[in-house]
């Protein structure tokens, strides 16, 4: 069997945006918190595990060390996501959106400036599976199934969320959170709880994405990867499940795999006018939804079942 | 009012915003009754309701709900105990539907939420036929009905109400109150009512308090009120 590691890449980095995107539609499309630092939890994750897992002398070998590892990681970025999540608390939109962007640059600097840790801007290898099945493409799409698993469960529980009071006084928390207040269980709390789960998830998705590249790089702590996330979450339809994973499988779906792999495209294009091109069409594409179906694609279905019931029909 | 039923007890209450104070020195005891708070714009009634719905700080004062010191509490303890608040604006939570709007009012009691829901419903019917629109949808009387059905699913002993008739017609205005002595007399629930009908507030009300900027408030039986203190509270 053949397998293409381009092709396994490409549908990790989608699988992985999409657990990224749910997780932000519980953060933005419920709970109204405006994430614009998802980069930041998430590469907390990565450089936790990575460090943790490359320059700490455990007693023990791989699989307890590199299941302690990505456990740590998670705690450490879900321990951001409280820090974070109680700084932002009582702030507007605005506040939220340039306090979360403001920690996503603080993580990014952190791990250029802190070489002797992370390798700095020259990156960090090291980083393996913890298995070994002696062929690498094998290898990496065992991982691709392992983040399919973990991101199917992020989705069950996104779903679980949906049909639970949990979920009903998330989204009540997020259209008026005074009101919220004197509901008589502390919104505040219920808010930043939730931020803290999410956030430690994200950073466990990053942890992977350590494991799957096996190189750690800052030029990955760009604001690219939040801004994949949103626009997948938008133009989806980030109130409903599912609006995150049809919204990044037709925007960084189509074209991390469907263009880069199956069109011809000149091969000097790769280094700077692809990365180029991928933001310009996902900007496009965020534009046209906003302007069209503002509630996302999946958004707008919901809005005409609910003319039908009030028109009768 | 008998000795034995307090239900609030405000004295010496200061509040405002920013350190500047709107209310001070604000001092009465509200009982099982329906007891309205009169007064212009501006007057301070928002402040006051807000105030004792603990989600506006207390500058000086105390207020003791059921002979709990709730001064210091925070809005979902006092919540937690029996004060049920709706507020003047935003009342509902537009991005549920009028169904999930009492769901999550419902989401702490005891009892069985479809049994709590039934309840509203026997006070605002109205409230059966818009079970799944979003609550952003509805007219301003509707939302104030699902405002003060998610309150009632709260099961206070004590609802605060902030002027749940400004701006609606007139049927409107008498089904509402209609309604709030209802909820007074089959739930046994005390009810402080914001409001600037004055004269319906006084059909319904046991004892009524004017507010007005700078001068100590007023408490008198609804009865006693006469056209001439009214006038002077509206500053008319
Ligand atoms: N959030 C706020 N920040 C600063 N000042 C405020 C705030 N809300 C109200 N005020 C001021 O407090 C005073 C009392 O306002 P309040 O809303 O309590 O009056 P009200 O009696 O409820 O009036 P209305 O009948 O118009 O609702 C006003 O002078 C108002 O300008
Ligand atoms: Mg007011």
């Amino acid at each position: 069997m053949v397998l293409d590691t381009f092709l396994i890449s490409g549908l990790f980095h989608v699988v992985m945006l999409i657990g990224l995107a749910l997780l932000l539609h519980l953060q933005l499309g419920l709970s109204r918190i405006a994430n614009f630092g998802v980069v930041g939890f998430w590469g907390v994750g990565l450089y936790a595990f990575g460090v943790l897992y490359v320059r700490v002398d455990w007693p023990f070998g791989d699989p307890i060390q590199f299941v302690v590892c990505a456990a740590l990681a998670t705690v450490a970025a879900g321990l951001c996501g409280l820090l974070v999540g109680w700084l932002i608390a009582d702030l507007d939109v605005d506040g939220v959106m340039v306090g979360t962007l403001g920690f996503a640059t603080a993580v990014a600097l952190l791990a250029t400036t802190e070489q002797d840790l992370t390798g700095g801007a020259l990156g960090m290898g090291g980083l393996r599976f913890p298995y070994d099945t002696g062929d690498v493409a094998v290898n990496e799409l065992i991982w691709l199934l392992v983040l399919v698993a973990l991101v199917a469960g992020i989705l069950a529980y996104v779903w679980l969320v949906h049909r639970n009071p949990y979920g009903r006084l998330l989204i009540a928390i997020g259209s008026n959170e005074p009101l919220a207040k004197s509901l008589g269980k502390p919104a505040t709390r219920t808010k930043l709880g939730l931020f803290t789960v999410t956030s430690a998830l994200m950073g466990l998705l990053g942890a992977m994405y350590g494991v799957m590249v096996r190189f750690l790089e800052v030029s990955s702590l760009g604001i690219e990867l939040t801004l994949a996330a949103v626009v997948g979450l938008v133009v989806g339809g980030s109130v409903r499940v599912l609006g995150a994973v049809v919204g990044v499988l037709l925007t960084v779906g189509v074209f991390d795999i469907v263009i880069q792999s199956y069109i011809p495209l000149p091969a000097d294009w790769y280094t700077q006018t692809i990365p180029l091109l991928r933001e310009v069409m996902f900007g496009l594409a965020l534009i046209l939804v906003l302007v069209f179906r503002p509630l996302g694609l999946l958004g707008h279905m919901r809005r005409d079942r609910l003319m039908k019931r009030i028109h009768g029909a | 009012m008998s000795d034995t039923t307090r239900v609030l007890e405000v004295s010496g209450l200061r509040a405002g915003y920013d350190g500047i104070a709107v209310l001070d020195e604000v001092d009465f005891t509200v009982g099982d009754e329906v007891f309205a708070i009169l007064g212009a714009n501006g007057a301070g009634k928002t402040t006051l309701l807000a105030t004792l719905a603990r989600l506006n700080p207390l500058m000086a004062g105390t207020v003791t709900f059921r002979g709990t010191d709730i001064s210091r509490m925070r809005a979902y303890q006092s919540a937690g105990l029996g004060v049920g608040y709706v507020p003047q604006e935003r009342g509902v939570f537009p991005d549920l539907t009028v169904m999930d709007n009492l769901r999550v009012g419902g989401m702490f009691g005891d009892r069985s939420v479809s049994e709590r829901i039934d309840e509203v419903f026997a006070f605002f019917p109205d409230l059966k036929r818009k079970l799944n629109l979003r609550a952003g949808t509805l007219s301003g009387g509707e939302s104030r009905m699902v405002a003060c059905g998610r309150a009632l699913m709260q099961e206070p002993t004590l609802l605060l109400l902030d002027e749940p008739t400004a701006g609606l017609s007139p049927l409107y205005v008498s089904t509402f109150f209609e309604a709030i002595r209802r909820i007074r007399v089959e739930r046994q629930v005390a009810i402080v009512v914001a409001e600037q009908n004055a004269t319906q507030a006084l059909g319904v009300a046991d004892r009524v308090m004017v507010l007005s900027l700078g001068q100590k408030s007023a408490v008198m039986d609804a009865s006693e009120l006469t056209t001439e203190q009214l006038k002077h509270a509206y500053q008319i």
